[in-house]
C-alpha cells in the first residue's frame, strides 16, 4: 500500500515536473491514441497490450480513447513498421517482444529498436529448460552429463528465436554440445516433448506451465536473472553455475522522434499502471517477473539483449 | 463412466443453456456464419478477427460465443465454395471440388441443405466422441512428435492424388506449383530467408488464403466470362421451402448414408491429431470416399457425396481438434490456436488441470458445441434460399460483388497490400489452370501441407541423427509407416489380383 501511494506520489511529481515544459506538456494527451499489436489476437504480445490498454483505460490514467490494433505479419515486421513511419505522431505506441530485438536481426526490415522512444520494461520474459517428469533427467546436472557422454536434443520454437539463443548460452556455460531441434508452434513443442521425441525443451514458462502444473514436465532451470514469481522453487541458470542469462523485453515504446515531455509523460503513466492489482495478476498468471526499467534506461537495456541475441546468432551460423 | 458422462454433460448444458448462454450462442453463430461467408474467413480468421468482440464478458460466456462463432464460420465457409468456388480455408477446398459442380448443374439448393446436414452431423457425432473419448483420446495425441506428423502429413499429401482430376500429369503438377510457392519464407532450420526478396510480408512465407481466394474464386471467374456466361440471362431459380428442388432426394440421402459415418469417423481422428486435423481430414475423407464408391468417375463432376464426406470429416474434425485442446491445451489447428490464446486472456490456464480446476468452462464449452451445431442447423437452413437467390442476379452483375469480395477478404488478412497483389497473379494462374484443366485444389494443398512436411521431416532427420530410423523405431511411426507403404502398395496390389483373377471377372461381367 506505502509502495503504490509513493509510486503515486512519484507519478504526479512527474506529471507537475512534465507540465513545467511550455504548452505542449499540459496539452497532452489530447487525442485518441493507437496502440498498435504487432503480432495477432491472443497471442503474448496481444495479451499484454490489451492488459495495459485495460488497466489505462479503467484507472483512467488515459484521458482519451485508446483504440487497439493488430497489424500482424512478418514476425512483427509490418506491425514495428507501421509504427515507425508514425515519427512525431504522439499518439502511437506499441509493445515490445522477443521478436522485436529478433526480427531485425534475421530480417531485412525498415526499422530497428533504435528508432522507437522507449518508454519502459514492464517484464521480462524468460525461458525454461523444460524435461519429462518421467525421464532420467532430475537436475540440470543430468542434463550436462548425459550430455557429454552423449547425443542430447533441445527443442525450441523456431530457429533463430529466443528458445535458440537460450539453449547456446546454456550450451557455452556448460561446455557441452547439444543437437537443437527446431519447432513451430507452441503446441507441437509441448508434443515433441510428451511423445518422447527430444530429451528437453527451451520454452517460454506459458507455453509449459499448465504441464508442469500437472506434473507431466518438470523444470529443471530459469533463464531469467532472479526467479519466477510464478515459479519460486525453480532456480536461475545462474545459481545452478551456469554463467548467463538471457530474457526478452515486455515493454512499450512509443513511435521515433517526440519531445521528450511525451515519453515522460508515459514513464510516469505506466508507472501508475504497473503498481495496479490487475498488472500484478498478469505477472503471476504468465509467470513474468516484473522489475520495470524505464526510459533511456529501458533503450540501454535494449541496446545489451540486442548485441546478446546478435552474437549469439552469428555463433550459430543464422546471421553474418 | 457412463453417469459421469451424463452428470458432466448436465453441468455444462446447465451452464449454456441459459437465456445469456443460448443469447451469446446464437450471436456468435450468427455472426460467424456471415463473417464466414467471406472468402478467406474459415474458423481461424473469423475467431481472430471477431475475438476482440468477446473480451468484455467473462470467460463462460465469452467461450460460449467464441464455440458459436467458429461453428458459424464453418457452415458459412462452404457456402462460398459451394457457389462461387471460393474455399474459405483450407479445410473446404475439397468441398469445391463436388459443391461448385452441383450448383453449376442448377442443384445449388440441395447441395446446401445437404452440406448444412452433413456439418450437423459431423459436428454432433464429434461431440459425442469427445464427451465419450476426450480422456483416452488425450493420450493418443500426446504420443504425437514430429516424426508422427510427417508420416500422417504424408499419408495426406498421397491422398491428395484422388483429388487430382482426370489428368494426373498435370495434378503433380500443380501440386509441384504448391510445393514451390510453400517453400518462400522461412527456412525452418537455419533460420534463412528464401524467396522473400527482401520483403517483410514474405517472410512468414505465402499465406494460402490470397491464394486460394485466386486461384478458386477469381480464376473461376475469368473462366466463366471466357465462356460468356456474363451475357448469358440469369437461370430462374425460385427457389423455396416448398420446392422439390430444394431439398436433397431420396436417393441423394439413400446414396450418402455410410458416407456420413465414414466422413465424421475420418475426421474426428483427423482432428485429434496436432497438425492440420480439418485440412487431412477433408482430403482422406474426399479420398476414401471415392475410392469405395462404385462410380469414382462421378466424383469431380457433382457428386453429392463428394460433397458430405470432406463436409461432415470438416466438421467432426473441428470437434476433434477440441480434444488435444481442452485436455493437453494442445492446440491442433489455427482456430484452436487462437482459441487457447483466449484462454489465456481470460486467465485460464491450458493444459492438462484445465478439466480439473475449471469443469464449468470445460464442460459449458462442449455442450454449447452441441447447441451451436442445432442452431446453425436451423439456421442454414432458414438461410439457405437467400443464399441460392444469388444465382438468381444475371453474372454480370454479380462479377464486381465476386471481385471486391476476394479483395476485401485477401487484403484483410494482414491489411496488406502484398496480400492483394498475391491474389491477383493468383487469380491469372487459377484461370490458365481452369482452361488447361490443372488442379487448383493440389496447388493449395500441397502450399498448406508441403511446408509442413518440409519441417516435419527435417525435425525427425535432425532427431534420429541424420537417418531414418526414426521411422520405424518408434511403435507409433512404425504403424504410420506400414499404413503408408499399404497407400503406396495397394494400387499394385489391386492391378496384380486383377491380372490374376481379371478373366474370371470379366466373364461374369459379361454374363450379367
Amino acid at each position: 500500500m506505502i509502495m503504490r501511494s509513493t509510486i503515486a506520489a512519484a507519478a504526479t511529481a512527474a506529471i507537475v515536473a512534465a507540465s513545467g515544459v511550455p504548452v505542449f506538456a499540459s496539452d497532452y494527451p489530447q487525442e485518441r491514441l493507437t496502440y498498435t499489436v504487432a503480432f495477432g489476437p491472443g497471442g503474448g504480445n496481444d495479451r499484454m497490450s490489451r492488459t495495459i490498454v485495460d488497466i489505462l483505460n479503467k484507472y483512467d490514467l488515459y484521458p482519451n480513447d485508446i483504440v487497439v490494433e493488430n497489424r500482424e505479419g512478418g514476425s512483427g515486421a509490418v506491425g514495428f513498421s507501421y509504427v515507425k513511419r508514425q515519427a512525431g505522431n504522439p499518439y502511437s505506441a506499441t509493445s515490445t517482444s522477443g521478436n522485436f530485438l529478433g526480427t531485425p536481426l534475421v530480417a531485412d526490415t525498415d526499422w530497428t529498436y533504435k528508432d522507437f522512444t522507449p518508454v519502459g520494461l514492464l517484464a521480462s520474459d524468460a525461458m525454461f529448460l523444460v524435461v519429462r517428469s518421467d525421464s532420467d533427467f532430475k537436475t540440470i546436472d543430468d542434463v550436462v552429463k548425459a550430455a557429454k557422454e552423449g547425443r542430447f536434443t533441445i527443442a525450441g520454437s523456431g530457429s533463430a528465436g529466443p528458445e535458440r539463443v537460450t539453449a547456446s548460452l546454456f550450451a557455452n556455460a556448460a561446455n557441452i554440445e547439444y543437437e537443437y531441434v527446431p519447432i513451430g508452434s507452441g503446441g507441437e513443442l509441448v508434443t515433441a516433448l510428451t511423445s518422447g521425441s527430444v530429451d528437453a525443451v527451451v520454452a517460454n514458462p506459458s507455453e509449459v506451465a499448465g504441464q508442469i502444473d500437472a506434473g507431466t514436465f518438470a523444470a529443471l532451470a530459469f533463464s531469467d536473472s532472479a526467479r519466477s514469481t510464478n515459479h519460486p522453487d525453480i532456480p536461475t541458470f545462474r545459481e545452478l553455475g551456469y554463467d548467463f542469462d538471457f530474457s526478452l523485453p515486455r515493454g512499450v515504446v512509443l513511435a521515433p522522434d517526440l519531445d521528450p515531455a511525451v515519453q515522460e509523460w508515459w514513464v510516469a503513466a505506466l508507472k501508475e499502471a504497473v503498481s495496479k492489482p490487475e498488472w500484478q495478476d498478469y505477472l503471476v498468471k504468465n509467470g513474468m517477473s516484473g522489475n520495470p526499467i524505464w526510459g533511456a534506461d529501458f533503450g540501454t537495456y535494449l541496446e545489451a539483449t540486442s548485441a546478446k541475441y546478435e552474437a549469439v546468432l552469428k555463433e550459430i551460423g543464422a546471421i553474418n | 463412466m457412463f453417469s459421469e458422462v451424463i452428470s458432466n454433460l448436465s453441468l455444462g448444458l446447465s451452464i449454456a443453456a441459459s437465456p445469456e448462454g443460448l443469447l451469446f450462442l446464437l450471436l456468435g453463430a450468427f455472426v460467424g456464419m456471415i463473417v464466414g461467408l467471406f472468402p478467406g474467413f474459415g474458423p481461424a480468421a473469423g475467431i481472430a478477427v471477431l475475438l476482440p468482440l468477446t473480451f468484455g464478458l467473462d470467460p463462460t460466456t465469452a467461450i460460449i460465443m467464441l464455440a458459436g462463432i467458429y461453428y458459424g464460420s464453418m457452415y458459412g465457409g462452404t457456402i462460398t465454395s459451394i457457389l462461387i468456388n471460393t474455399p474459405g480455408e483450407s479445410a473446404t477446398v475439397a468441398s469445391t471440388l463436388d459443391g461448385y459442380p452441383l450448383a453449376q448443374k442448377g442443384r445449388a439448393g440441395p447441395a446446401l441443405v445437404m452440406q448444412a446436414i452433413a456439418s450437423f452431423f459431423g459436428g454432433t457425432i464429434g461431440v459425442l466422441l469427445i464427451t465419450a473419448l476426450a480422456p483416452s483420446l488425450a493420450n493418443f495425441a500426446s504420443k504425437f512428435g514430429p516424426s508422427e506428423y510427417f508420416l500422417i502429413i504424408a499419408i495426406g499429401l498421397l491422398m491428395l492424388t484422388t483429388m487430382m482430376g482426370d489428368n494426373k500429369f498435370k495434378g503433380f503438377i500443380s501440386a509441384l506449383i504448391g510445393f514451390a510457392v510453400g517453400s518462400v519464407g522461412v527456412d525452418v532450420m537455419s533460420g534463412q530467408q528464401r524467396f522473400t526478396f527482401g520483403s517483410p510480408e514474405l517472410i512468414g512465407g505465402v499465406y494460402f488464403v490470397a491464394v486460394a481466394i485466386g486461384l478458386f474464386g477469381i480464376g473461376e471467374l475469368l473462366h466463366c466470362i471466357l465462356n460468356g456466361q456474363h451475357r448469358q440471362p440469369a437461370e430462374k431459380l425460385r427457389i423455396s421451402f416448398r420446392d422439390k428442388e430444394f431439398w436433397p432426394t431420396r436417393k441423394d440421402f439413400a446414396e450418402s448414408k455410410f458416407t456420413f459415418l465414414r466422413g465424421s469417423a475420418i475426421g474426428f481422428l483427423a482432428g485429434v491429431l496436432p497438425g492440420s486435423g480439418a485440412t487431412l481430414g477433408s482430403i482422406i475423407g474426399y479420398s476414401v470416399e471415392k475410392k469405395v464408391a462404385k462410380d469414382p468417375e462421378n466424383f469431380g463432376r457433382g457428386e453429392m457425396r463428394g460433397l458430405v464426406a470432406p463436409e461432415a470429416a470438416n466438421n467432426a474434425a473441428s470437434a476433434g481438434a477440441m480434444v488435444p485442446l481442452l485436455s493437453l491445451g494442445i492446440p491442433g489447428s489455427g482456430a484452436t490456436a487462437v482459441l487457447l490464446g483466449a484462454f489465456m486472456m481470460w486467465g485460464l490456464q491450458p493444459g492438462p488441470l484445465l478439466i480439473v480446476n475449471d469443469p464449468e468452462f470445460v464442460w459449458g464449452l462442449i455442450a454449447s458445441m452441441y447447441l451451436g451445431n442445432m442452431i446453425l442447423i436451423a439456421l442454414s437452413i432458414f438461410a439457405i434460399p437467400l443464399f441460392v437467390k444469388f444465382l438468381d442476379i444475371p453474372y454480370l452483375h454479380v462479377v464486381p460483388v465476386i471481385v471486391l469480395l476476394c479483395v476485401i477478404g485477401a487484403f484483410a488478412i494482414n491489411a496488406s497490400i502484398v496480400e492483394t497483389w498475391i491474389l491477383v497473379v493468383s487469380g491469372a494462374v487459377g484461370f490458365a489452370m481452369k482452361k488447361f484443366g490443372y488442379s487448383p485444389a493440389a496447388t493449395v494443398l500441397a502450399l498448406v501441407l508441403g511446408s509442413m512436411a518440409e519441417e516435419t521431416f527435417l525435425q525427425s532427420y535432425i532427431i534420429s541423427q541424420g537417418t531414418l530410423s526414426v521411422f520405424w523405431e518408434r511403435p507409433v511411426s512404425l504403424i504410420l509407416s506400414i499404413i503408408l507403404l499399404c497407400v503406396v502398395l495397394a494400387p499394385f496390389g489391386l492391378k496384380l489380383a486383377q491380372r490374376v483373377f481379371g478373366k474370371t471377372e470379366k466373364h461374369l461381367a459379361h454374363q450379367k
